[in-house]
């Protein structure tokens, strides 16, 4: 590979002086000339038949442009298997359904206007654990199918299933055993900026809307679908991405607010706004889901894994999102997270009248690899092995195949494991008393996109002017993560111009080609390598037609020279013949041939090429697409077989704690976080994602938990949802990154939004247990349950 | 109800009329069109909204407007150089990372503005209490921190 | 959304005669609090009388006596020499009161008068015998704090009055002081908080004064464990006994931020190890 520029080099992002400034404009910043405020009217029971709403008197509040409710509405079906409506008939499933809306001419009216609507309730008995939901009994969430055939029990129509090996031979084979269930909470994305969107229809019945969404092209095949729903098939909406205020995985579906707003817009003829405010955002906003995961593990003497059993329960809520979908990710670690032979796992959701679900950062990796590497610790234990070696006696190689028929390319893990043993002094530190003690947990997840959907793809247009300016247009999403940062590194670096000449347009659907989303830890593997592509076509064009307008630009550039200095000596060069070979280099900025690098009036400006090669007879511009679809496939989800991804991510994090064994206190003393990131892109960028993944893993670790009751969020709010503070944060962190060059990854690099969460929860309970032998199964580690369990020991 | 308020806003002196029972950041936000201010809880929970008053950090959704009246106001518009040109602190925030998604960026960089003036040499223990108060879901605070660092040797150096 | 108007006196007289003309109406200090609960709508009041303007509501006065006006800011408290010198306690739970931007504009007379049992600022200045001032149409009258705590929200002052003054005779002579909070994370609402206050001769416990709060329904002293500790002999044992009596004398309730028993084991590790650290008792 010929030296790096751009690559690698620390450098601050493209987007960070606007917001400096406060400068960029979230949903919350925006406004439409002559918009409408609109605002939903929630359940305020889990579960109940709609027996009235009485809309009277909110319609006659002066300022009032519109009140809708399921029954002067087109039916508008949302989610995943469409079990979801915009607006609920006949009976309310879960506390945030949405029964009716009202658009108003300010804020404070649609408020008042909410209080005033009238719902008369005929309230059921509702399931509210997955066991309730099992029962024999058990009250049903949904009474049909969304094909409307009728349901006899609270089970979802998917299922997720692997089987691999023979697990009675494995479990025969097992000298030591470890079994035990774990679970973990409903947490909440808690973005800094909340949910919300403008909805506003044009004359022709065509519909914008700025949504804060990771998914702006499913969401707009989701808009179309409304849009026929409501008569008005073969309109398009336009969907348009403004700033986010992170997502971590909430803008991974549509939202019912958004068709609301789209069903307010086309009634009232007006823009609506719909945003969230913070208690909204917690109680009705899609949080992670909960998870029950059972996992048995078996090794021989000599420590090496015999077979894995999982069987995951998870409450899906009363309505299917993309997030059902979470044991997709849970099977990869299940089947592919160090060496193991002999595989079950099982996965079923059940509906409940909890609040349903939706995507959070580590998709469902998190919850399994709480329980798989929590587990791994008990393994060791009765096997009488180190808890590292035993990890690195079946640590994952490079060039294996998983049992799910992941094709694994490189495989930084050992050095991973290696790196935090190292650093967090494993020997030395381990059960050094005093209440102190470390752990390790590694993982492992996509890192070279994630087929769950037909394409995998991302679209790349580079759109060059008179000007040498680089106009970026592809379809995924910044949402704080970095992606114009690593974007716009990779194109300065593959096309060969600096990176203040690139800019990258605002992601909307009626300019930007088309990508599946922002997510599975994606996006810059993606943009990046669509960018490549693209790259080289731009250049192949350039350099085609400088054989032609090469030597005349640089005979101008000579001219000039001569003007300035007449005494310049230009070096005996023909120009005309070398350009006619083709062979030309761009850097920087400017387009050279190779023979002749260094000589200045024989590097011409790309500015100035790109003008010759537009204002001339027959011009053009220059302009190249590119659409990038990785080498992986859908998988089979009941076989629980196929390579979902085209390359893998690896990485081990290392914790030492303190625990306070009076006051169930855990304070983290040292945190080692090493991750095989195939390509360090942006030094920057890549430790402020790591640095920010920790921080949630160790908010998912010991203090973040959705309450509920009866399907009622009890702490909706920062007061009593508690996400680590700059206090929390406070202990030495170091990041490791492992560069093992994937060859499918742009520069080398895989993905890595996601994986910096996923270890952190159980590397912290295993160093609990190191420091005070107590094993915690339910996440948040709280120190309540720390006492609990020393009481119990 | 509405109330005329006298105030200096990022150094300008301002004459208003709003509603009385409007808060600061509402006042900001709707009728001055300063949406720098960022709104994320309106509880005082986050500090997204923070402002200086009298050079001191408050949470604009907790400041009823009427008390304004009188005060010095500056919000992350107020913070920049002429020329269109970030401030220094501003600059460091850029250059060290402290910056992901950008919603926590005005209230946080307020929050330590209102530090540098009264400790322009802070310790992290110091730069760590000042910003409990503003919650940030991207970066684990660590740039941030770094940020504050930064900038307060610059500015230190430039005197 | 409430509306509300809003009204700004500049002196203790133009208050009082604004509230008997607007009884209804609710005063506002720091509005921290008053401002959450409002958006919460919790309370819907139609006006608000502001405090803020009221200059002689303001300022710390040294004395035999300290006096330090209801308005005084809790980041005034966490920073005025005079308290950090006489009353460290009041100066260390100011400290661990909320955020910056929360200490910039709460008061000291709204964290008393909201009655929170875990208001920070209660259990230093109980163990300190602090008195507070409160003035209404017909005069003002001084009450203890102790008096002054009725319940959670609630105060012994009638809606005429406003707290006018916080009140600290002289600290104990040679006091060692310890304030401990714990939170769920380390900016929190107290789910359980201690103040100590000692005066040792020697081995010595010349005088004990302890106070929790979130335990009980208003922050508390603890007359019963002082009584265990004063003069006697300090030792591990004693002060282990003392917070084994303290958890008799709480009441504490389980929510979501905590249970019960977790609040009552957290005041009583709290208490002996503060005891143990001010008595330099080496566990």
């Amino acid at each position: 590979m010929t030296e790096l520029k751009y690559i690698g080099k620390e450098t601050p992002r493209p987007d960070g002086p606007d917001k400096a400034a406060g400068r960029a404009h979230y949903i919350h910043d925006l406004s439409r000339p002559g918009m409408l405020y609109g605002k939903v009217k929630f359940s305020e029971h889990a579960h109940a038949r709609i027996l009235r709403i009485d809309t009277s008197k909110a319609e006659r509040l002066p300022g009032v442009q519109a009140v809708i409710t399921a029954e002067n509405t087109p039916e508008v079906r949302i989610g995943f298997i469409r079990d979801n409506f915009a607006l609920k008939k006949g009976k309310v499933r879960q506390f945030r359904d949405e029964i009716a809306a009202v658009a108003a001419i300010d804020a404070d009216i649609a408020a008042e206007a909410i209080d005033l609507i009238e719902v008369e309730y005929e309230a059921l008995p509702g399931v509210f654990t997955t066991e309730e939901a099992l029962a024999d009994d058990a009250p049903l969430v949904h009474e049909i199918d969304p094909r409307g055939r009728p349901r006899n029990d609270n089970r979802l129509p998917l299922r997720f299933h692997h089987e691999s090996g023979d697990l009675e031979a494995g479990r025969a084979a097992a000298k030591h055993i470890a079994s035990g269930d774990f679970s973990t909470p409903v947490i909440q994305q808690s973005c800094m900026g909340t949910a919300g969107c403008i909805a506003e229809f044009d004359l022709n019945q065509q519909l914008t809307i700025w949504a804060k969404t990771q998914i702006p092209f499913l969401a707009q095949r989701d808009f179309n679908q409304a849009l026929a729903d409501m008569g008005l098939a073969g309109k398009n909406a336009r969907v348009i991405v403004s700033a986010l205020g992170g997502a971590f995985g909430s803008g991974l579906d549509t939202h019912a607010y958004e068709f609301i707003s789209i069903l307010l817009a086309h009634r009232t003829g007006k823009p609506v706004k719909i945003v969230y405010n913070r208690d909204e955002e917690f109680a009705y906003l899609s949080p992670r889901q909960s998870s029950q995961v059972s996992i048995t593990q078996g090794c021989d003497d000599e420590g090496q894994l015999t077979f894995r059993e999982i069987q995951v329960w998870q409450d899906n809520g009363a309505y299917t999102s993309w997030g059902a979908t979470f044991p997709t990710v849970m099977m990869l670690p299940a089947t592919s997270l160090y060496r193991v032979p002999n595989i079950f796992f099982d996965a079923k959701l059940v509906y409940t009248n909890n609040t349903y679900c939706q995507a959070m950062r580590g998709y469902g990796n998190p919850e399994l690899a709480w329980a798989l590497e929590s587990n791994l610790d008990d393994l060791a234990e009765a096997a009488g092995i180190d808890p590292f070696e035993l990890r690195l006696r079946n640590c994952n190689q490079p060039g294996e195949t998983t049992p799910m028929g992941l094709k694994v390319t490189t495989c930084g893990l050992k050095e991973c494991l290696q790196t935090v043993a190292d650093k967090i002094a494993w020997p030395q530190k381990r059960s050094q008393g005093k209440r102190r003690g470390v752990g390790m947990a590694s993982l492992f997840h996509v890192g070279g996109g994630g087929r769950i959907y037909r394409s995998d793809g991302t679209g790349m247009i580079l759109k060059l002017d008179d000007f040498g300016n680089v106009n970026v247009y592809f379809g995924g999403v910044e949402m704080g993560q970095g992606m114009y940062s690593a974007l716009s590194l990779a194109v300065a670096e593959a096309l060969g111009v600096k990176p203040e000449k690139i800019f990258i347009n605002p992601t909307d659907t009626g300019t930007c080609p088309w990508d599946v989303g922002t997510h599975a830890s994606r996006g810059a593997f993606m943009a990046c390598n669509a960018a490549i592509a693209a790259s080289k076509k731009v250049r192949a064009r350039i350099f085609e037609r400088a054989r032609a307008l090469f030597a005349n630009e640089a005979k101008k550039n000579l001219k000039k020279l001569h003007k300035k200095n007449p005494d310049f000596k230009a070096a005996d060069f023909d120009v005309e013949a070398e350009a006619r070979n083709g062979e030309f280099e761009l850097q920087d900025g400017f387009v050279f041939l190779p023979a002749a690098p260094d000589e200045s009036w024989l590097r011409v400006d790309l500015s100035q090429l790109l003008r010759a090669i537009h204002f001339r007879e027959q011009g053009e511009m220059i302009t190249a697409e590119a659409f990038y679809d990785p080498p992986n496939e859908l998988p089979d989800w009941e076989k629980g077989y196929g390579n979902m991804s085209a390359t893998y991510t690896w990485g081990t994090q290392g914790v030492e704690v303190e625990v306070d064994t009076e006051t169930g206190e855990v304070k983290i003393l040292h945190l080692v976080a090493a991750h095989d990131v195939g390509k360090v892109l942006n030094p920057q960028t890549l430790k402020g994602q790591t640095y920010g993944a920790l921080a949630q893993g160790i908010g998912y670790a010991l203090y973040e938990e959705v309450l509920s009751e009866q399907g009622r969020i009890l702490n909706p709010n920062f007061r009593d949802y508690k996400i680590p503070t700059v206090a929390e944060m406070n202990f030495p962190i170091d990041l490791e990154f492992i560069e093992t060059n994937d060859p499918e990854g742009p520069f080398g690099a895989k993905g890595i939004g996601e994986p910096g969460l996923v270890p952190t929860a159980p590397a912290i309970a295993n160093a609990i247990y190191n420091a005070i032998g107590v094993r915690i199964h339910d996440l948040p580690i709280t120190p309540e349950k720390i006492l609990a369990a020393l009481k119990n020991k | 109800m509405k109330i005329d308020l006298s105030f200096t806003l990022n150094g300008s002196p301002i004459n208003t009329s709003v509603a009385v029972d409007r808060r600061l950041v509402d006042l900001l936000r709707d009728e001055l069109d300063l949406t720098g201010t960022k709104i994320g809880c309106e509880e005082g929970e986050c500090g997204a909204c923070t402002v200086l008053v009298d050079g001191q950090a408050v949470n604009s959704c907790l400041f009823p407007a009427p008390e304004v009246d009188g005060k010095h106001v500056i919000t992350i518009e107020g913070l920049g150089e002429s020329d269109n040109r970030l401030s220094e602190l501003q600059q460091a925030f850029v250059d060290q990372g402290g910056i992901q998604c950008g919603f926590c960026s005005p209230g946080m960089i307020l929050s330590a503005r209102a530090l540098l003036n009264e400790n322009p040499n802070p310790s992290q223990d110091e730069i760590r209490e000042a910003l409990g108060g503003n919650l940030c879901r991207c970066t684990g605070y660590v740039q941030i921190v770094d940020s504050i660092q930064t900038a307060a040797a610059r500015e230190n150096s430039d005197d | 959304m409430t509306h509300y108007d809003y009204h700004r006196p500049e002196t203790v007289e133009e208050v009082l005669g604004l509230k008997r003309v607007l009884p209804a109406a609710t005063f506002i200090a720091g509005g921290t609090d008053l401002m959450v609960r409002i958006k919460n709508r919790v309370l819907n009041p139609p006006a608000l009388i502001s405090l803020r303007a009221v200059t002689e509501l303001g300022g710390i006065e040294d004395g035999e006596h300290t006096r330090i006006g209801a308005l005084t800011t809790i980041d005034e408290l966490c920073r005025h020499p005079l308290i950090a010198e006489r009353y460290p306690l009041l100066a260390q739970a100011a400290r661990r009161l909320g955020s910056r931007q929360i200490r910039n504009v709460a008061t000291l007379g709204g964290n008393l008068c909201n009655c929170s049992p875990c208001a920070d600022t209660a259990t230093p200045l109980l163990v300190y015998d602090a008195q507070v001032q409160l003035q209404g149409p017909d005069g003002s009258r001084q009450v203890t704090l102790a008096e002054f705590f009725v319940g959670p929200g609630q105060t012994c002052s009638s809606p005429e009055e406003i707290l006018s003054q916080i009140i600290l005779p002289p600290p104990p002579a040679d006091a060692r002081t310890l304030f401990m909070k714990k939170g769920r994370v380390k900016m929190d609402l107290a789910i359980a908080s201690t103040s100590v206050v000692l005066v040792l001769d020697g081995e010595l416990c010349q005088e004990a004064r302890l106070a929790v709060g979130s335990v009980a329904p208003v922050a508390l002293r603890l007359p019963l464990a002082e009584s265990v500790l004063a003069g006697q002999k300090l030792s591990s044992e004693l002060s282990a006994e003392v917070a084994r009596v303290a958890t008799t004398e709480i009441a504490p309730i389980g929510d979501i931020r905590a249970s019960a028993d977790y609040r009552r084991q957290i005041i009583e590790v709290y208490l002996r190890r503060s005891i143990d650290q001010l008595a330099g008792i080496v566990q």
